[in-house]
């Protein structure tokens, strides 16, 4: 892997490995993440996103590989003295604690007298948007979203040079997940410091970050910006994790079902739902072919239609607009231009 | 009117349930009350002579003696338990380790051989090691009963734990030991008390255990039951009233100082 854009080495992996019973969890991870980065890691459940980032929290030891933090060698420096902190997936705070106790830990674990801490406390509750009257309240009562900023101020109060994220928006319902994401991207742009975060939802990711990369059985496979990542996933994999996607083999140098030449040897053709769309008489595409309509869905402002066509399924998306005079069991003709696809090699 | 009938028989077997259980325990208090050792109510004469006897009179160094005996006990089991149990409870609830299910299970097993089996084996062990019971010997034995039961009920407290917690703190800069006494001990604290409570009353109460392991001394159950079976007198009912109100007073001192410790609960 390459070392990020400006080519700062800020936190540099080489080759972190960690096995479980002699199966790798993560496997040879290298990568480069310049100072002030938001670096969001996406990858199903399982591929190894805690271990990894465990790791380079100090709460787990590499098997193998090396952790590098403005050049110097922090890979068997314990957790405890690492400049970094983490927000945990149950968050982790002290359930017998306030939010005030918990926010200024940190500091009572470095010896600063209570009054400063309470101060400092009362600073991070504004930064991360708690009432100040929430300062002596216990943890447990409070909401989740107030939990999440708890952690939040938490984490910050160590002022660490790194804040990593363990999916902690994972069991926060939609509506208020949505705020929190932009709140975190607000925090990240008002501190300056550098995210390292990991989710299972691409979307949550694509809102954030600054570059993805995708993890996959230990490995990272892809690795960009969001837009990049989106436009062109290097992989079936990668593509049919950011949503539902039309995959067309591609063998001899052949696209199969549709029976074009394809820019490839063999691999994918990539067909994104929103690339579909319905011809009129005098309408031209690239590729078109004769379809019926089996179902669809409204999805707020687009449409989401099931068609049958060249004897398989096909997803399209259409804006609510353009699919209003479309119904189940309409037959007509639709396609897509080939500059709307693309070929992975996998 | 078949849930009418229904809550009339479950107040009936409420009611003859209750009776069962504290009857007994009344009777223990009224034949404390008698000037004679024969059982018969109501007595022709109430008296409060068996307690003059045992607070003041002849029976006072017994009274005061047994008390010891089991207050010594008692204590020595309550705190060697809760030390083995928190990391008992710490090592097979929390941690995942090899050998986890046999550990739990080798602590475990005690809890359930008969006491008398236990304490029998534990007197032929001593002896055969050489050592002469006497209440040190009974708080080794009680521990082996009682330090699984503590670990149980100190684990319980810990299925509902947030491990990371831990590691949060860690991570947060705490050392090892801040870590322990800062997140762990704290959210272990009430399985302890009430672990510990629990642990003293066991141990107070325990006979067959005794019986066999504390040689020459005797504790208060061990005396209850060997004087109501061969010299029995109102004293003995006394005493046991008497022991019942100490442990009871020793359990609500415990309880009211963990509620005036401090607002922290959860
Ligand atoms: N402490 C552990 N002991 C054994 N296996 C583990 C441990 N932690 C993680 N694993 C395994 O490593 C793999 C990756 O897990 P994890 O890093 O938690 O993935 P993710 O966070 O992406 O869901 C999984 O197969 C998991 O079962
Ligand atoms: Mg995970």
């Amino acid at each position: 892997m390459t070392a990020g854009q400006d080519g700062r080495a800020f936190l540099v992996l080489d080759g972190l490995t960690r096995r479980f019973s002699g199966r790798p969890a993560v496997d040879g991870v290298s990568l480069s993440i310049p100072e002030g980065e938001f670096f969001t890691i996406v990858g199903p459940s399982g591929s190894g996103k805690s271990t990894l980032i465990r790791m380079l929290a100090g709460l787990e030891r590499p098997d193998a590989g090396r952790i590098l933090l403005r050049g110097a060698d922090i890979t068997a420096m314990p957790a405890n003295r690492r400049p970094t902190c983490m927000v945990f997936q149950s968050l982790a705070l002290f359930s017998h604690r306030s939010v005030g106790e918990n926010i200024a830990f940190a500091l009572k674990m470095r010896g600063v007298d209570a009054a400063t801490r309470r101060a400092r406390a009362l600073e991070l509750m504004e930064l991360v948007r708690l009432p100040a009257d929430y300062l002596d309240r216990p943890v447990t009562q409070c909401s989740g979203g107030e939990r999440q900023r708890v952690a939040l101020a938490r984490a910050l109060a160590s002022d660490p040079e790194i804040l990593f994220f363990d999916e902690p928006l994972s069991a926060i319902d939609y509506r208020l997940r949505k705020i929190l994401e932009m709140e975190m991207k607000d925090l990240h742009a008002r501190t300056g410091k550098t995210f390292l975060y990991i989710t299972h939802s691409l979307e949550e990711a694509m809102v954030m970050s600054d570059r993805i990369a995708i993890m996959r059985a230990g490995r990272i496979v892809q690795i960009g910006p969001p837009r990049e990542i989106y436009a062109r996933p290097n992989s079936r994999f990668v593509a049919e994790f950011m949503g539902e996607v039309n995959v067309f083999a591609v063998r001899g140098g052949r696209i199969e079902g549709l029976d074009r030449p394809a820019a490839a040897q063999s691999g994918f053709l990539i067909l994104r739902p929103e690339a579909l769309r319905p011809l009129g008489p005098a309408d031209h595409a690239d590729v078109s072919f004769p379809a019926r309509i089996e179902t669809g869905y409204l999805l707020g402002s687009r449409s989401q239609l099931h068609l049958s066509a060249l004897g398989r399924r096909l997803v399209a998306e259409l804006p609510g607009a353009a699919a209003a005079e479309l119904r189940p069991g309409q037959e007509g003709r639709w396609g897509f231009d080939l500059a709307d696809a693309v070929v992975t090699p996998e | 009117m078949g849930a009418r009938a229904g809550r009339a028989v479950a107040a009936v077997w409420l009611g003859v349930v209750v009776t069962l259980i504290y009857l007994p325990m009344l009777s223990v208090l009224l034949a404390s009350l008698a000037n004679t050792r024969y059982m018969r109510f109501p007595h022709r004469v109430w008296t409060l002579d068996a307690y003059r006897e045992a607070l003041f009179g002849v029976g006072q160094a017994d009274t005061l003696r047994l008390h010891q005996t089991s207050l010594a006990i008692a204590l020595a089991v309550v705190v060697l338990a809760v030390a083995i149990a928190v990391f008992g409870a710490l090592a097979f609830a929390r941690a995942r380790w090899r050998g986890r299910g046999l550990f739990r299970t080798l602590v475990m097993l005690p809890i359930f051989f008969p006491q008398p089996v236990l304490g029998l084996a534990l007197l032929l062990a001593l002896t055969a090691a050489g050592i002469t019971p006497d209440w040190r010997t009974a708080v080794f034995a009680h521990l082996v009963w009682i330090a699984p039961i503590v670990t149980l009920v100190i684990s319980i407290r810990l299925y509902g734990y947030d491990a990371a917690q831990e590691e949060a703190a860690f991570d947060l800069g705490a050392t090892r030991l801040q870590v322990f006494r800062e997140v762990t001990l704290p959210a272990l604290a009430p399985g302890i008390v009430s672990g510990a409570l629990f642990g003293f009353l066991l141990s107070w109460s325990n006979l067959p255990l005794s019986v066999f392991t504390t040689g020459a001394d005797t504790t208060l159950p061990e005396w209850l039951f060997s004087r109501t079976a061969t010299n029995y007198s109102p004293l003995v009912p006394a005493v046991a009233v008497i022991a019942t109100a100490a442990s009871a007073v020793i359990v609500a001192a415990v309880a009211v100082i963990w509620r005036l410790a401090g607002p922290r609960r959860g």
